[in-house]
């Protein structure tokens, strides 16, 4: 067993997102390009978020500490980035994203929450409030798809700008179990979870878009088990995986799918907070 | 139980399957509480001071808090004479032992219902090699001395459990299994924490309670004490980045480490770390004023790394890898210590934050050794 450092695992999880970061290119980028529906420059959108995301951190860094750092909250920040609809706007997001990355990270010494998710619910309503919110890339604003499952499985699916791929999200779980450091019970938790009760739904309206949902499976591996947010006992993150599964599933049933899974992890992280607070409590 | 672990360890050390001596120390040190010893008195070799023997002949030169520094005179004077002892059952063997001062030895015999006998030749810290070196070079002394303890206790069949990485010492045990039907040779997974009793017992699958498992070491101090003789040497393992070479050395018990490093060891640079037993049960020291005592088994000297130290990421290998299920990350928070706490070090290796968990979650231990 090799021992790791938090520079490393943060490093070894970005690794794993590239995929999905080029996969996002190839289909919120390339493929809109070449129908003519976007400029050239905005084919590597995915990437210049990201990019617009680290150089925020960065920044923050420089100014707070003096010296850039690799921790997790770059990490965060690429996720960020890689969860957004495909109308968000530049300047929005870069404001957005900059005040609300400063007012975390004050609130985050006195509550926890999960970070990654509360920052792109912000920008999204935020976002919101200026263009409609969709979840649809140009493309599919033009079209009706019915997806395949292989679609779906491929990432073909509407959702974010870099998440789509079922495929490459599972493969990144296959190896991450692999890591000590990893929680990988969580993401099975949720989606187990999730799928059951979906697919109760699936043999009333035949939709496999919502029982295969990519946004689902996405944040359940990389933002559910982020180790700060998330219990470090293996029973309590089984525990919260099945709550995050079953919240998810009745937002998404009752409100939207996509965001449904961000709003779960959101407020079980929060939940967290309240059953350590009780504990104190009762200390006292 | 929980899965054991594999240690990584650093692949560019490589040591040498043969041990140096360094038996002519110009000075040996021995703690003593005895205010009746004055300076120039004169201390034979094999003489008793409360719990230590002294391996070198030669006069007292100064004390200093409660410490005996002995120069040697090279004259090897002793005070015993070398009779070979006969021992037929427990209570011989257990005046012996007594006889010889190997008292932690007699402890672990004494109340003990022995039905099964294991040897283990498993250095429990990666960078060690005692165990595996007093195998490889005495494995004749040692199987015969395990053969006199098998019928001592009357057991049918004694085990020496060795690493089936440790080539040179099976090799070597397997040349004299013939002449000793009785002792057989079981190699057990290179995993950390493998030779701790509950593990080995389990592993062989061999009752704990009444397994009675014996170091190399313990089997030598046995030879030793058959042949009258008393143990006044020790084997330490001398390693690390910043060194030319790696080395195993056989030294008085009581040298101070300095003279050692100064005869033997080429130190590449200047900034350093030096650890006492370990990196991973072992304590940092500052300097090399080291007294080698039966205890010291390894002596690891790397370049010095400055230690980031990150606020904890909740990731909980902490808890996943400790032995013994103890919620060192809760120790850690609340600054309390857990009487469970065996000091594998294990959670300080794993924890990707770079906590000291060890120092905290072990009572004190960093600050007592130090001391």
């Amino acid at each position: 067993m090799k021992k790791k450092t938090t520079r490393s695992l943060v490093i070894t999880n970005i690794i794993f997102l590239v995929p999905l970061i080029i996969y996002g290119v190839f289909k919120n980028g390339y493929l809109l390009y070449a129908r003519n529906l976007i400029p050239f420059y905005l084919i590597f959108k995915p990437i210049y978020l990201t990019i617009i995301s680290v150089i925020i951190k960065f920044t923050f860094d420089l100014i707070i500490n003096h010296r850039f750092s690799i921790n997790y909250n770059l990490l965060y920040m690429v996720l960020v980035s890689m969860i957004m609809p495909y109308n968000i706007n530049f300047i929005i997001y870069t404001l957005t994203l900059t005040v609300i990355y400063f007012l975390t990270t004050l609130l985050e010494s006195k509550i926890k929450f999960n970070k990654v998710c509360l920052m792109a619910l912000i920008i999204i309503l935020v976002n919101s409030f200026f263009y409609k919110f969709t979840y649809l890339s140009p493309l599919e604003t033009k079209f009706n798809f019915a997806f395949s499952f292989l679609d779906l499985l491929m990432g073909r699916s509407i959702g974010s700008i870099s998440s789509t791929s079922i495929f490459f999200s599972l493969l990144a779980y296959t190896l991450l179990i692999n890591s000590y450091y990893y929680k990988k019970d969580m993401p099975l938790a949720i989606n187990l979870t999730f799928l059951g009760l979906a697919f109760i739904t699936y043999l009333f309206n035949h939709d496999l878009s919502f029982l295969l949902n990519s946004e689902i499976i996405f944040a359940s591996i990389f933002i559910a088990p982020l180790p700060k947010y998330s219990p470090y006992k293996v029973k309590d993150q089984v525990l919260s995986g099945v709550l995050i599964g079953l919240i998810t599933f009745i937002i998404a049933l009752l409100f939207n799918n996509t965001i449904s899974i961000y709003l779960a992890i959101f407020l079980v992280s929060l939940l967290g907070n309240l059953k350590k607070d009780g504990k104190k409590k009762q200390k006292i | 139980m929980k899965k054991l672990v594999k240690i990584e360890v650093d692949k560019n050390l490589y040591f040498l399957n043969q041990i140096n001596n360094f038996l002519d120390p110009t000075y040996i040190y021995l703690p003593t509480s005895n205010k009746e010893f004055k300076e120039n008195d004169y201390i034979y070799k094999n003489m008793l001071i409360e719990e230590n023997i002294s391996s070198i002949s030669g006069s007292i030169k100064s004390i200093k808090n409660s410490i005996l520094q002995i120069k040697n005179d090279y004259k090897e004077n002793s005070v015993s004479n070398k009779i070979k002892r006969n021992i037929k059952n427990k209570e011989d063997l257990l005046n012996l032992l007594e006889e010889f001062h190997l008292l932690s030895l007699k402890d672990k015999i004494e109340n003990k219902d022995i039905t099964h006998l294991i040897v283990s030749a498993i250095d429990e810290e990666c960078y060690s090699l005692k165990e595996f070196m007093i195998l490889a070079n005495f494995y004749s002394d040692i199987a015969s001395t395990l053969n006199t303890l098998l019928k001592t206790f009357n057991i049918k069949e004694g085990i020496i459990a060795t690493k089936n990485t440790s080539e040179a010492s099976i090799k070597n045990i397997k040349s004299i299994l013939g002449t000793y039907p009785q002792i057989k040779l079981s190699l057990v997974p290179n995993q950390y924490l493998i030779s701790r009793e509950v593990y080995l017992c389990s592993y062989l699958n061999m009752p704990l309670d009444s397994t009675l498992i014996l170091t190399m070491q313990d089997v030598l101090d046995i030879t030793n004490a058959l042949k009258g003789k008393y143990t006044l040497d020790t084997i330490i393992t001398i390693s690390g980045n910043n060194l030319g070479k790696s080395l195993i050395i056989n030294v008085r018990i009581g040298t101070l480490l300095k003279e050692v490093i100064n005869k033997f060891i080429e130190i590449k640079e200047n900034d350093y770390d030096i650890y006492v037993n370990g990196l991973l049960q072992g304590y940092k020291v500052s300097n090399f004023n080291v007294i080698i005592t039966k205890d010291i088994h390894t002596i690891v000297i790397n370049k010095k790394i400055e230690v980031f130290q990150d606020e904890c990421i909740n990731c909980g290998a902490c808890i996943k890898i400790c032995p013994l299920n103890i919620n060192v990350k809760k120790c850690f928070i609340e600054k309390r210590y857990s009487k469970k706490c065996i000091g594998c070090g294990l959670c300080n290796y794993i924890c990707p934050a770079n906590l000291p968990l060890k120092e905290v979650v072990k009572d004190g231990a960093y600050e007592e050794k130090n001391n």
